[in-house]
């Protein structure tokens, strides 16, 4: 299994990445940790005629707080984010995910940036992000877009980066008090496997208790981080009860597509969502009862 | 566009010209020729070519070598100084952490990225750090033993050890005795004795050699099921630069191979038809790896697609399209065989359930892919370098195809990364590297990427098994009557034994007094079944026992009750005359009764936990060879009437004392593949010899060097090598007794070896050192060397059609309890906890038995809940990779407790019988009771996934789950990775 032949072009900074996509145009790729680009690549999945190397770009490897928000470098590896004291203590439903991911080599390789702009449906951290109301950057010579992940992702393997973007980071906005998220996902093995199913869910209480907003985001059963929107009309203004979120959870079946592969049957897959989808409220509803607190 | 770059690699600097799509994996192996960092699929499920950057973990086969700059890289050959292993490597080597070896350089550096950073890590640290490094060998139990008690080898290298006596017991009677009970050899866990190698990465394995002026084959498979080859077009291969020669069905000899002599139908390459998706059609040969993988692409083969069949129920149907034709309806193997009188027996019985179960394809995965060299010597001699488990056969064989005497043809094993059954058998990689060589001149490597080894196949049948049980009111087994379909795939293989062994080995664990199998081993479209673990045995095996506790249930006995009324007893024929010597099986059960606390658990769990019972046991090797007659090229020999005798001895050693009487030589050709066998018959000679192991070196690895052993299968090593070893031991000791007697100035027959020395029997003190005789030997007579050979017991079996298959000289016995967790509402299974007890005879070392035991529970356990090879409509393998195919990880790893019973088997060395094969037969039962026991609801179809659980609590069939639908292909960009 080896690499057809390609051209390599390591970069310093993003402008000069920006010239050479632009350049190579639809025959370039951006190269990150690897991990789903050298992948694809041996297994003649896809092809390229350029690698631009983004590794040495300092700049994108940073976790940093800008205006109470949370921006994190696309280069930022899995390992990294999993480690970051900054994201356990502000997002630990990030973690619930990069927990999960893969296994440590690829953790140490694997990048956020690589994750979101790959646009695989079953990856771990679209669904947690776009449930966290997250916004990828993209950089251009151009200028910056900001794109909320809700809108990002256009199909499998589609996204909504344009030619010469360079995915340069995620902001995470501040979620205000009284607030939860959880990512619970069902993988067949316990070490190293893919999500069959995933849902994440994140929600806000009122004073009173009752929910505020939410957001139910699916993984691995749609085409992509899907938002189900249908979710969020049942359980908005409601007080949260295991009848809530079992109602949350039809709501989130309904939404999901699921295909048949050899991990697992469509019909399986929906009784995953069902479950997962109450799972994941009901630890996005304990995260927010202790945030009450 | 290339490069130069430097590479800062284990402190050292490296200037290499890169290409842009190297892998570091590659540049380190094939550049620096650091071939301790492995390559065991190419896309990052394995991690066997785990190196450190700047500390950190990472798959070598993910990183572009351009980009690594000048980060420091740490590969296995940087942790050990001057020789002087780290503590973890140390930890490795004396905690049972390495067998065959291949995940073993990954894992140690996984282990010291996390050590580094964390110096007492919780088990829980350890899985994770440890998760992305699969081994197929020693369930991980000894490697969470080695980081978790590496402290312990932080100062002097060595840990408080106890030594293991030998078992007092002893009920008969064997050649050799154990002399003394201290400083023997025989009994003591002592470390593999390539472990040291192992853990620096200095052991060579067959993809590791790189021979002067070598280049590099590779095979093109079939995309379809069945079809006739039209035409093929090779010109634009050859046309390739670097391309050096090209082959197709034309090209290679008429001659057929395969491994059971009555039903040889494989060809090289495909002459006619391909009969299964990856059915081998053509070959590259090239400068380099990289060219012969284009090259093959390039190749443009018409077929006239035929219609194929994939269920082996349909192929017996008539008007099925035939794969063969000599194979009507396409029955490969049938077996009729009865005995006693089972519709008697049934009218008799109290109690009679009847059940079908269907088993999985199961691939042995072993890490390390199938390699081979091949190149030949001036004077026609063929040299094969190849990673198998049985060197003579592929001797026999490849002198077959190539119709060649076997002693031109010299083959090398090197260190072999874990077989399992699926390197038993002559390999397309071997037969076309040597025609390519013979063609070039030239060495030529060929090796198997992951995908073609799912391909080429030979892992376990896929059994559909109809059973009906027949019991007396307490329990008593009166009559019982099975049917089997056994999936074959396209070629016979090892399937002949296979469909006999199915049936033959049920009844050597419980007292069958009626008793019916009928076999049909059929051929399908897919990849052909061979042995695997266990070999045909497994999946019967799983029905029985689920089929025996349904019944325990239905007359309210305790599973382990009912088990302990029809146990087999010693000295026993069994209703199929096979004949059972030593037999601990009660003892087996009572002990892990005991020790699993059974009585407080069975039906006392919450919902959601269950536990469950399981038994084995296997043969210990064969009673016959393959093929029939003398070791000679078979189209020489004449037609071969079958006679109830070995021919020939089956196992072989010489021993060869050095000149100063030093050291000891041991030849043998028995095939070390990580199950430890170089190991225990250095133990068994040294202590034969009176010899501490230490003293003793074994070369098993050339034909040229070592005689003939028939190999690593039907776990024979330990008794019938065990056998040949100890006796050329003896006939060194008595060469040596009248020297001594005349140093000691006594009789010979009261002299005795032990432990490097020679005494007086009864006054240990009358002793002259052993090396003293050994050279006065030298200075009368030359060489001291000693010969030994085993053949097995004449006449084994009874006088029916296939009573060969089963026949052993000895039985081991086993009882496993599995405890799991099962979430109810997913259906997702945890296998918290395994206890086992076997009866092994002697354990010859006691830590390479348990290494075998906790690498058969994880392995069964794995192939009882995750393990399946997919095939769609097309007959198109969709999972032929290692995060499609799920084989357990450490995380999914149970705690293992592993047991063994005072036992000794007369017709062993030293009592010894065998481990490897027996301990993986309880495994499936007691997985599947347990999670039956979790849920209340039996799945009776393999693997019992998260799915199946539900689906059988809904109330739902469990078969035939639409998991790889029509829509899978157009619709898999949804799946990560799901090609
Ligand atoms: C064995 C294994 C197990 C895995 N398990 C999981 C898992 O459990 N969960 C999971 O979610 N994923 C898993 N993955 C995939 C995961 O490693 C990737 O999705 C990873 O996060 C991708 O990041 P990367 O840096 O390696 O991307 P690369 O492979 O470098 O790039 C991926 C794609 O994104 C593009 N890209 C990368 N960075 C940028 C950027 N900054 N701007 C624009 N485009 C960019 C590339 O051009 C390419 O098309 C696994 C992979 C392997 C090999
Ligand atoms: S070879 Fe790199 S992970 Fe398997
Ligand atoms: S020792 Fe781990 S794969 Fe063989």
């Amino acid at each position: 299994m080896y690499i057809p032949s390609v051209n390599f072009h390591r970069t310093r900074s993003l402008a000069e990445a920006s010239v050479l996509l632009e350049f190579y145009g639809s025959q370039s790729r951006i190269l990150a940790g690897g991990t789903d680009l050298l992948v694809d690549l041996k297994a003649k999945r896809i092809s390229t005629d350029h690698l631009i190397s983004i590794n040495h770009i300092a700049s994108l490897k940073t976790i940093t707080e800008e205006n109470d928000a949370l921006r994190i470098g696309a280069l930022t590896t899995i390992t990294q984010l999993d480690e970051s004291q900054l994201v356990r203590d502000r997002f630990p439903s990030i973690v619930d995910a990069t927990r999960v991911m893969a296994v440590r080599q690829v953790r140490n390789l694997a990048t956020v940036g690589g994750n979101i702009a790959s646009a695989v449906p079953c990856a771990d951290l679209p669904p947690i992000l776009t449930a966290l109301n997250g916004s990828v950057v993209l950089w251009s010579n151009k200028g910056e877009r900001i794109v909320p992940l809700r809108n990002f992702f256009l199909g499998p393997r589609r996204t909504d980066i344009h030619e010469a973007e360079i995915l340069s980071g995620v902001i995470i906005p501040n979620s205000g008090r009284n607030f939860g998220a959880a990512y619970a996902r069902f993988g067949l093995r316990e070490g190293n496997a893919i999500a069959v199913a995933a849902v994440a869910a994140s929600l806000t209480l009122s004073a009173n208790g009752t929910i505020n907003s939410a957001c139910i985001t699916l993984g691995a059963v749609a085409p992509i981080p899907k938002v189900v929107e249908e979710a969020s009309n049942v359980l908005c203004g409601e007080k949260p009860s295991d009848a809530l979120f079992a109602k949350a959870a039809d709501a989130t079946v309904a939404a999901a597509d699921p295909i048949s592969d050899v991990r697992g049957s469509a019909a399986y897959r929906r009784e995953l969502v069902a479950v997962l989808a109450q799972r994941a409220l009901s630890k996005a509803l304990q995260r927010a009862e202790e945030d009450a607190q | 566009m290339s490069e130069i770059i430097t590479f800062c690699v284990n402190g050292e600097h490296h200037t290499k010209l890169v290409e842009p799509h190297d892998t570091l994996v590659d540049v380190l192996r094939d550049g620096m020729r650091l071939t301790g960092t492995k390559k065991g699929c190419s896309v990052g499920d394995c991690g066997v070519c785990t190196v450190l950057i700047e500390g950190q973990p990472v798959n070598s086969c993910l990183v572009l070598a351009a980009d690594v700059g000048h980060q420091a890289i740490t590969t296995i050959e940087g942790l050990a100084t001057n020789s002087e292993l780290t503590p973890i490597q140390k930890a490795f080597v004396h905690e049972g952490g390495v067998q065959c070896g291949f995940c073993t350089p990954g894992m140690v550096l996984s282990a010291t990225a996390l050590l580094d950073k964390n110096a007492t890590p919780t088990t829980e640290e350890i899985k994770d750090a440890l998760a992305g490094n699969l081994c197929r060998c020693t369930g991980y139990s000894g490697i969470i033993r080695a980081v978790s008690r590496c402290e312990n080898y932080k100062s002097d290298g060595t840990c408080v050890k106890k030594n293991h006596a030998l078992p007092e017991k002893q009920s008969g009677q064997s050649d050799y005795r154990p002399s003394s009970k201290d400083g023997t050899s025989v009994g003591v866990s002592i470390p593999r004795v390539d472990a040291a190698d192992k853990v620096t990465g200095r052991a060579i394995y067959t993809d590791d050699i790189t021979l002067p002026n070598m280049v590099y084959g590779k095979i093109l498979g079939s995309p379809i099921a069945h079809g006739r080859v039209k035409r093929i077009d090779t010109s634009k291969a050859e046309a390739l630069p670097g391309v050096l020669a090209v082959l197709t069905g034309k090209d290679v000899p008429d001659t057929m191979y395969g491994v059971s002599p009555a039903r040889y139908d494989e060809y090289i390459l495909a002459k006619d038809k391909v009969r299964h998706v990856g059915d081998e059609v053509a070959a590259v040969a090239a400068i380099d790896l990289r060219t012969a993988e284009q090259a093959v692409e390039l190749i443009d083969v018409e077929y006239e697609e035929l219609p194929h069949v994939l269920d082996p129920y349909e192929a017996a149907e008539e008007g099925a399209p035939l794969i063969h034709e000599r194979y009507e309806r396409n029955i490969n193997t049938r077996v009729e065989q009865s005995f006693g009188d089972v519709e008697k027996g049934f009218a008799e019985s109290y109690h009679i359930r009847e059940e079908t179960f269907t088993g999985n394809h199961i691939y042995q995965s072993p890490l390390e892919p199938h390699a081979s060299i091949a190149s030949w010597d001036h004077n026609g001699t063929l040299v094969l370098h190849t990673s198998t488990q049985v060197p003579h056969y592929v001797q026999y064989m490849m002198a077959h195809v190539l119709h060649i005497p076997l002693g031109k043809i010299r083959v090398i094993r090197p260190t072999v990364g874990g077989g399992f059954g699926g390197k038993a058998e002559t390999t397309p990689l071997d037969l076309c590297a040597a025609l390519f060589s013979k063609q070039l001149g030239r060495p030529v490597k060929m090796v198997y990427s992951r995908e073609e080894m799912f391909h080429h196949g030979r892992g376990r049948h896929k059994q559909h098994m109809k059973f009906k049980l027949g019991v007396d009111q307490d329990g008593t087994i009166r009559s019982f009557d099975s049917e089997i379909y056994l999936d074959g795939g396209a070629y016979s293989s090892f399937g002949v034994a296979t469909a006999y062994y199915a049936g033959s080995v049920l009844p050597t664990l419980y007292r069958f007094p009626n008793y019916r199998y009928d076999g049909f081993r059929m051929m399908t479209n897919k990849p052909a079944a061979g042995a695997m673990r266990g070999h045909g045995v497994p999946q019967p095996r799983f029905a029985f026992e689920c089929l025996l506790n349904m019944v325990a249930d239905d007359l309210g006995i305790d599973p382990i009750e009912i088990r302990r009324r029809n146990a087999m007893t010693p000295n026993s024929l069994t209703v199929n005359e096979m004949d059972v010597g030593s037999c601990e099986f009660l003892s087996t059960l009572e002990a892990v009764s005991d020790k699993a606390k059974w009585d407080d658990k069975y039906n006392k769990l919450p919902k959601g936990k269950g536990i469950g019972i399981g038994c084995g046991g296997f043969v210990s090797g064969a009673g016959y060879c393959i093929y029939r007659g003398q070791v000679q090229l078979s189209h020489e020999k004449g037609r071969e009437s079958f006679q109830k005798k070995s021919i020939f001895p089956h196992a072989n050693a010489i021993v060869k004392i050095s000149e100063d009487g030093m050291a000891a030589v041991l030849m043998i050709g028995a095939a070390e593949i990580g199950q430890g066998s170089d190991t225990v018959l250095s133990q068994m000679c040294a202590e034969s010899l009176g010899i501490p192991a230490s003293r003793l070196r074994i070369r098993s690895e050339d034909s040229d060097i070592s005689p003939l052993d028939l190999g690593a299968y039907s776990s024979r090593v330990t008794l019938m090598a065990g056998h040949a070893v100890s006796r050329a031991g003896v006939a060194v000791v008595d060469k040596m007794k009248p020297y001594a007697a005349q140093l000691l100035d006594c009789d010979e027959s009261l002299i005795e070896a032990h432990d490097g020395k020679m005494f007086v029997r009864g006054e240990e003190s009358r002793s002259v050192p052993w090396e003293e005789v050994a050279r006065k030997y030298f200075n009368d007579n030359g060489p001291l060397v000693g010969t030994g050979a085993y053949k097995p017991p004449d006449g084994l079996g009874g006088n029916y059609k296939g009573s060969t298959v089963g026949t052993s000289p000895a039985y081991s016995f086993g009882s496993a309890v599995c405890e799991v967790s099962v979430d109810l509402e997913t259906g997702k299974v945890k296998i918290d906890k395994f206890t086992d007890y076997h009866d092994c005879g002697t354990p010859i070392n006691p830590m390479a038995v348990h290494g075998q035991v906790e690498g058969a529970v994880v392995m069964g356990a794995s192939e009882t809940i995750l393990e399946d090879v997919q095939f769609d409509k097309q007959g198109r393998i969709l999972n032929p990779n290692l995060h499609g195919y799920l084989t357990m990880t450490i995380k999914d790893a149970p705690e293992i407790f592993s047991g063994l019973v005072d036992s000794y088997e007369p017709r062993g060395p030293f009592g010894a019988k065998e481990i490897g094969e027996g301990s993986t037969l309880p495994v499936l039962g007691a997985v599947a009771h347990a999670i039956a026991n979790a849920t209340g609801v039996w799945v009776k179809d393999l693997p019992i996934t998260p799915e199946k659980i539900l689906r059988a609590i809904r109330g739902k069939n469990t078969q035939n789950i639409p998991s790889a639908s029509e829509d899978f292909p157009e619709k898999c960009d949804h799946a990560y990775q799901s090609e």
